[in-house]
């Protein structure tokens, strides 16, 4: 994953320095916007390999030029075989939390963010391992996991970018990096996989959302720009007996 | 605005790179059975001294020994059986045979996603044990996984 984040960051810097030039002004109209977007990697993935479907959805809403109030939610079927188990978990999921954009105002001008999400998380799902096999000195043994339902509680933090490429419509991704909290599940049996947060036996995860957004502005608020100070090119060293030098006029 | 479409899209579309670089399938590095671990040591002196010569198999499985006249092993490492609640074994040390016992409850246990399920085990009483080579044993943990920790010593 170090490589990955080595990408995140570069492109982030790229987004940050690059977005267009924009003349000072004193303030700036902003559109405030209820965003309903849409997970796609997981549909995608589940249309090419037909096994396990993640379907993930959200609705935000803008507070002000910085911050916006998210919902998602999202449901989970999800099945895993190998020589020796098998393993099925299905669930739905909720998200909830705060996405800072980190781009100044007159940069995102509310159409592009770049920035970091912090949710709370809560998944329902029930898990069961039809069957495993354990092989020993003692020879073969077969066994299963009964199904049983649990609650997972999780924290995300999800840097990401989102532009709106064309008129009110948004795409964009983060990265997940999520910490569990609790599973409900115990320590012997922990859930190899749940809704919403991913792979479950250890405590980080990490994942990468694909969205697609339609944008409704509901408000424009009035956002005082900075002017950015030019730069000093006049030489204000000061001489040896420490008096400023004289202003030219 | 027009000119930041191509830019945004790619910047958008750039997320596919760390898709394709965050995907790949993993291998089991882990160890996936649980055994006793024992440590061998000399009752006279109390220290850990490998036996000049273990046997070790289970009862009725003569043909299959875990160690056959294997020299200088300072710690066995001893298999459960998952399906019963008790596995015997004889155990030879320097040649002398002993009968050893252990009783337990098994549980699954999820190693990780690429290794899967094993079967853990608590010791539910004391090992049972002849006295011919063996002269006495410890127990320091009763709980049998896949972490490298000492479960029993066995004085001889």
């Amino acid at each position: 994953m170090r490589r990955t984040y080595a990408y995140f960051t570069s492109l982030l810097l790229i987004l940050i320095m690059s977005m267009g030039q924009v003349h000072a002004q004193d303030t700036i109209m902003i559109p405030l916007k209820i965003k309903v977007g849409l997970e796609v990697s997981g549909p995608i993935t589940y249309s090419i390999e037909k096994t396990n479907l993640k379907a993930e959805g959200y609705i935000s809403m803008d507070l002000d030029e910085k911050r916006s109030l998210v919902f998602g939610a999202g449901y989970l079927n999800y099945q895993h075989s190998q020589y020796n188990y098998d393993y099925l978990n299905t669930g739905v999921f909720i998200r909830t939390g705060i996405d800072f954009n980190l781009l100044k105002p007159e940069k995102s001008l509310g159409k592009y963010w770049a920035g970091i999400g912090l949710r709370y998380g809560l998944s329902r799902f029930t898990s069961e391992v039809p069957s495993f096999t354990q092989e020993n000195y003692w020879g073969k043994t077969t066994s299963s996991i009964a199904k049983k339902t649990n609650w997972g509680h999780f924290f995300e933090v999800s840097p990401g970018v989102r532009a709106e490429v064309f008129n009110n419509l948004s795409i964009g991704w983060t990265i997940s990096l999520r910490m569990l909290l609790y599973t409900g599940t115990g320590k012997e049996l922990k859930p190899i996989y749940f809704p919403g947060f991913g792979y479950g036996g250890k405590r980080i995860s990490t994942g990468l959302n694909y969205f697609i957004s339609y944008n409704i502005p509901y408000k424009k608020i009035r956002v005082i720009s900075k002017k950015e100070e030019p730069e000093e090119t006049e030489d204000t060293e000061v001489p040896a007996n420490g008096q400023k030098p004289p202003a030219i006029r | 605005m027009r000119q930041y479409v191509p830019r945004n899209l790619f910047i958008a579309l750039s997320g596919l790179i760390l898709f394709l670089i965050s995907c790949g399938p993993e291998s089991c590095f882990e160890e996936t059975n649980a055994f006793v671990k024992v440590t061998f040591c000399l009752n006279s002196t109390g220290k850990a001294v490998a036996p000049d010569s273990l046997t070790l198999y289970g009862i009725n499985m003569d043909q299959y020994k875990i160690y056959n006249k294997s020299l200088k092993v300072s710690s066995a490492l001893i298999p459960l059986n998952s399906e019963t609640d008790k596995s015997t074994f004889i155990i030879r040390i320097n040649g002398i045979s002993d009968t050893l016992e252990f009783s337990y409850t098994s549980y699954p246990h999820l190693l990780s996603k690429e290794c899967g399920y094993t079967f853990y085990h608590t010791l539910d009483t004391d090992p049972v044990f002849t006295k011919n080579a063996i002269v006495k044993m410890n127990i320091d943990k009763r709980t049998i996984t896949t972490i490298n920790e000492e479960n029993i010593r066995i004085f001889y």
